[in-house]
């Protein structure tokens, strides 16, 4: 547990700073405006849950916090560096280290084997023995007894708990989670959102949740509505927050 | 890394359909252009120790001058490694008891020959036997037919000059019965030994020595090189390539290799590039997965420039492994139809073509699709974007389109057939995009419905893309294909045209002016007329525009022409097979001027007007050349370098008559009485001759037909890769269209006919174009005439249709045996 020494020296600073991110795409002829003016800061070890409805613009918002994407306007700062001026490459190096990612679809690799998916980005972080640290998060979500087992022969709740041991493995400061109990049922939903906030909770990582499940959401310090593109924070929200 | 090297391992690679299919595709690659460059190597080498037995040796050297050669240059031969030979040929008179008859001999050493076997009975009803060496010393094979002209029987004595020998077999077929005009009259073959005791060779008498040389293409090389300052006018170095009727068959057949083997590799190109664009786009999700996992750009190409090596490292493996039993296969097969053993030689020079292939369809076709991977955007993990654009890909496409072509102008060493090849897949593009345009246009006006032939027309609309995809490449397979098939066909269609049954197998020289007339009537009186007789007189070339022929003439052109006495004519129509190039032909009282055969003209630097000046015994003539014109040399009739006019400049010299006339085997017997009437006519039967060249003419039909097997069976997975492409896609709609309510026979048989459809379209696309490159093709490299062939490849795209139909119903299997519920979980 080295967390501490990825941790910018001056914790006080926000993981998060958003401003007056503007994300515009071109189709056909036309350009639509699909994120105006969003501007937001996130703390240290918050967990904060985006709610909107389909289209709103929340997943092209997640893309743009966690670097996966460039904005047409304003600017990203993640963990002290403005990721918005970052070339493709640098964000790479930047993911690799403090970023962790939970998805929707999950993501798993098909033909490598669950410790294999959970070793994965360990070796892209250059770590020396990936598989015993794989090993210790894969049964801490309960899959000790499935290491060698592939997606294929995972259930969907499975499927996610490898992803989330996958997530924390290299021990990110921040974790973006994209719709994470989306594809399952209510009860195997419920299992993996406690795990997620549970590791969470551990590991005193920030989490960034895309839902549009209210329980989830009402879960998280924070809640933020996304519609057509604005980004606005309920005044009760804000008001746990401070 | 393990979980990364895993990525990376081809093991794991192999469970991936895509990546079966780019390996599949390079080894098919390197086991077909590997098999044929092997194979065509040791065909080559096999016909040229084939046609090598026409010389019986690899190289002659005649001496014309009734010298023999100095005995240093044999020894200079055997110090650099060679084989060598002597034989002594000249004409004498020999006697029976009663009977004495003008015989044609050749004297040959222990060594003869040294490529090919001798045929000869041992008596009249004997079985004929194959012998690698001539009559030994006071022995003496001769003609059946001399047998009968002298009543004579096998055991009783010849006598020849002051030299009694022993008659012990007769000459069925010798090695080297070419076309030497000193073979005129009956063979009779002695040992070289007894020359001297006969008396026969006299200071001043007309005899030829002739020396075999056989050894490697290096040795003999290297020789001609030591020997080539040595040599005088006099003197003819011959080698199979030179000339003989019978190497234009075999550089045709070489050609066809080399066009097999190049067709080959276009193929190969063509299923990698399909295969990885397919595989690279498979992989995107991964590659933004490993994004956002922290991989860098730099990264990723890395971790596939790897894979691609792994993958090169094991198509070149496995192609080779596959090759090795496929050439045993052929070498077996070519020494049944030999019915001699050919030796399993591995020419490393041969690999480097299979080698060369799989590289360059690894970095030019799979490589660019891959190393764009590194563009894709990590965003894809959280929302699927749009794919890449055709115009991202036209680079990378020029750039291998010019990579392939390079690689067949090096593979075949002929601009003209990359050329050709290139321009046959324009026309194929252009027409696409027409085909494209209209499918579109008329598509898209048709409804879904019940019917099956809707649903397949709206499934062609539907998968636009996909489908002018799919057309492309099966359209340029069945065009590489049917281009093989067309030049087959017309290779073969010439050989046998240029062979009829009824070639002629006979010829009649030295035919005296009052006997011509006789001669004729002899053989119209036996069902078996004569071809045109032509006049002949012997003459050497010797100036050009006044000077010495030998100086104005580079040295570099080895022209055998100026070396011999050249047959020269007169006649007043051009006969049908030759053809006016330049000039014109004589006007109809024309008295001057010479035509020249083209080949010739070209070696001498000859143009309209420029003087000839021949020496014809003491006499010289000079005439202005007034045309020149191509000569079919394989037509096996009397064919002239120089024709004159009627009353030109030949009139004055002496001269006899020569013609040509098919003889049937079972009438030669006629020839003994033709002998006996016109005793100084001399026969030239050449029927032994024709028949080898028929026989190799086979050999080289059945080698063609193996690989014409070969790259159909490689265009046969070009195909199924291309289908298997967009397999998921296909049963993911099937599975959802049982889903929603279709029949199953209504499935099928809309499946059926979407791909019918387009394997017909593909079909004549393909044919179009390969009638195309053919045209172009014709001209340039097999010489021959363009004719549509349109018997031969109508059935293509019935083929290629029915073929994908039912490949088709194939790819429907699952689809149709599986709960359409389990399937699009499974394809999730």
């Amino acid at each position: 547990m080295n967390q501490m020494t990825n941790v910018n020296p001056d914790s006080q600073s926000p993981m998060l700073r958003v401003d007056n991110l503007t994300h515009r795409v071109s189709v056909e002829t036309d350009t639509l405006t699909i994120l105006q003016g969003v501007t937001l800061e996130i703390n240290r070890g918050e967990s904060v849950a985006i709610v909107g409805r389909s289209g709103s613009g929340k997943t092209t918002l997640l893309g743009l916090l966690a670097g996966l994407d460039t904005p047409s306007e304003g600017t990203v700062e993640l963990d002290g560096s403005v990721i918005s001026k970052l070339s493709e490459d640098e964000r790479a190096k930047l993911r690799a280290h403090r970023v962790g990612f939970v998805f929707q679809s999950f993501q798993l690799l098909p033909a490598l084997t669950a410790l294999e998916n959970v070793m994965l980005p360990l070796e892209l972080a250059g770590m020396a023995s990936p598989e015993k640290r794989a090993r210790e998060l894969l049964e801490r979500v309960g899959l000790g007894e499935r290491l060698t087992h592939t997606p294929r022969q995972l259930s969907g709740g499975e499927q996610q708990r490898v992803a989330i041991a996958r997530a924390f493995a290299s021990e990110p400061l921040i974790l973006f989670a994209d719709e994470p109990t989306g594809n399952l049922d209510n009860r195997t939903g419920q299992a993996v959102s406690d795990l997620l906030m549970a590791l969470n909770r551990e590991q005193g990582t920030t989490l960034v949740m895309v839902t549009h499940d209210e329980h989830l959401a009402a879960r998280c310090n924070r809640q933020f509505h996304i519609e057509a593109g604005v980004l606005s924070e309920p005044e009760a929200a804000q008001e746990m927050a401070h | 890394m393990a979980a990364a090297k895993k990525l990376m391992s081809v093991r794991r690679d192999w469970r991936e359909r895509d990546v079966r299919v780019v390996l599949a595709a390079l080894i098919i690659a390197v086991a077909t252009v590997a098999t044929i460059a092997l194979f065509a190597s040791q065909l080559q080498r096999t016909l040229v120790s084939s046609a090598s037995s026409f010389l019986a040796a690899d190289r002659q050297l005649e001496a014309e001058n009734g010298r023999p050669i100095p005995d240093a240059w044999l020894q200079e031969a055997a110090d650099q490694g060679l084989k060598t030979g002597r034989m002594v040929e000249f004409s004498t008179m020999v006697f029976g008891d009663e009977n004495f008859q003008l015989v044609s001999v050749k004297a040959v050493s222990n060594e003869y020959p040294l490529r090919g076997d001798i045929e000869i009975q041992r008596n009249p009803t004997g079985t004929r036997e194959l012998v690698n060496q001539g009559p030994g010393p006071g022995e003496v094979w001769i003609n059946p037919r001399l047998l009968r002209l002298l009543d004579l029987e096998v055991g009783e004595s010849l006598e020849v000059g002051n030299l009694n020998l022993t008659v012990s077999g007769l000459l069925i077929r010798e090695p080297d019965g070419g076309f030497r005009l000193s073979a005129l009259a009956p063979r009779v073959m002695m040992h070289v030994d007894d020359v001297a005791a006969t008396g026969v060779i006299q200071e001043g008498s007309r005899v030829e020595y002739v020396y075999l040389f056989a050894g490697d293409e290096a040795a003999l090389e290297s020789y001609y090189q030591w020997l080539e300052p040595r040599l005088e006018p006099s003197h003819e170095w011959a080698g199979v390539r030179d000339g003989e009727t019978f190497s234009r068959s075999l550089e045709r057949a070489e050609r066809f290799l080399l066009l097999g083997g190049s067709l080959a590799v276009l193929l190969a190109a063509v299923a990698v590039a399909v295969a990885s664009r397919q595989y690279a786009l498979s992989q995107r999700d991964t590659v933004a997965l490993l994004k956002t996992l922290g991989l860098s750009g730099a990264g990723i190409g890395g971790l596939y420039l790897k894979r691609l090596a792994l993958w090169g490292v094991t198509g070149i493996v496995g192609g080779l492994l596959v090759a090795m039993p496929l050439y045993w296969l052929l070498i077996h097969m070519l020494s049944q139809v030999l019915e001699r053993p050919v030796e399993f030689q591995l020419d490393p020079s041969a690999l480097v073509p299979a080698l060369l292939t799989a590289l360059v369809s690894l970095f030019a076709f799979a490589y660019p699709p891959v190393r764009r991977l590194r563009n894709v955007p990590a965003m894809r993990v959280l929302r699927s974007q749009p794919g890449e654009t055709g115009r991202e890909a036209l680079p990378d496409m020029i750039i291998a389109i010019v990579a392939v072509f390079g690689l067949v102008w090096m593979y075949a060493g002929e601009l003209a057939l990359v050329v050709s090849l290139l321009g046959g897949l324009a026309l194929l593009l252009g027409a696409l995009g027409l085909v494209g345009w209209l499918l579109v246009a008329t598509l898209r006006k048709v409804r879904g419905g019940g019917n099956a032939w809707r649903l397949a027309l709206v499934g062609l609309y539907r998968h636009r893309r996909a489908s002018l995809s799919q057309i492309a490449v099966f359209a340029m397979t069945l065009m590489l294909a049917a281009t093989l098939i067309l030049v087959r066909t017309s290779l073969l269609t010439d050989w046998q045209a240029q062979l009829p049954d009824d070639a002629p197998n006979h010829f009649l020289i030295n035919i005296a002016p009052e006997a011509v007339e006789d001669v004729d009537s002899f053989w119209q009186e036996r069902g078996q007329p004569l071809d045109k007789l032509y006049p002949m007189v012997r003459g050497r070339l010797t100036e050009l525009n006044g000077q010495p022929v030998k100086e104005t003439v580079s040295k570099d052109e080895n022209v055998n022409a100026l070396n011999r006495e050249l047959n020269l004519t007169w006649m007043s129509a051009l006969p049908d097979d030759n053809e006016i190039v330049e000039g014109a032909w004589f006007g109809e009282n024309q008295k001057e001027g010479v035509s020249v055969e083209a080949e010739l003209a070209g070696k001498l630097g000859l143009s309209l007007g420029d003087e000839l000046t021949f020496t014809i015994g003491s006499e010289k003539v000079t005439e202005a050349v007034t045309s020149i014109r191509t000569v079919q040399w394989d037509s096996m009739k009397p064919n002239f370098y120089m024709a004159f006019p009627p009353e030109g400049g030949l009139t004055e010299m002496p001269a006899t008559w020569i013609t040509s006339f098919y003889l049937p085997k079972d009438k030669k017997d006629a020839l003994n009485e033709f002998s006996r009437q016109f005793p100084t006519v001399s026969v030239l039967e050449i029927d032994h001759v024709i028949e080898r060249i028929q026989e190799i003419v086979r050999q080289v039909t059945q080698a063609i037909e193996a690989i014409l097997a070969l790259i159909l069976a490689a265009a046969l997975v070009v195909m199924a890769a291309v289908v298997s492409a967009t397999l998921q896609d296909r049963q993911r709609e099937g599975a959802l269209l049982r889903t929603l309510g279709g029949r199953q026979r209504l499935l099928v048989r809309s499946t059926m006919l979407e791909f019918a459809l387009l394997g017909g379209f593909a079909g004549v696309l393909g044919v179009v174009a390969a009638e195309a490159a053919v045209w172009a093709l014709q001209f340039r490299m097999f010489e021959g005439t363009f004719q549509w062939h349109w018997h031969v490849v109508l059935p293509i795209p019935i083929v290629s249709a029915v073929v994908l139909a039912l490949f088709g119903r194939w790819q429907l299997r699952p689809v149709l045996s599986v709960s359409p519920m389990l399937l699009l979980r499974r394809l999730e």
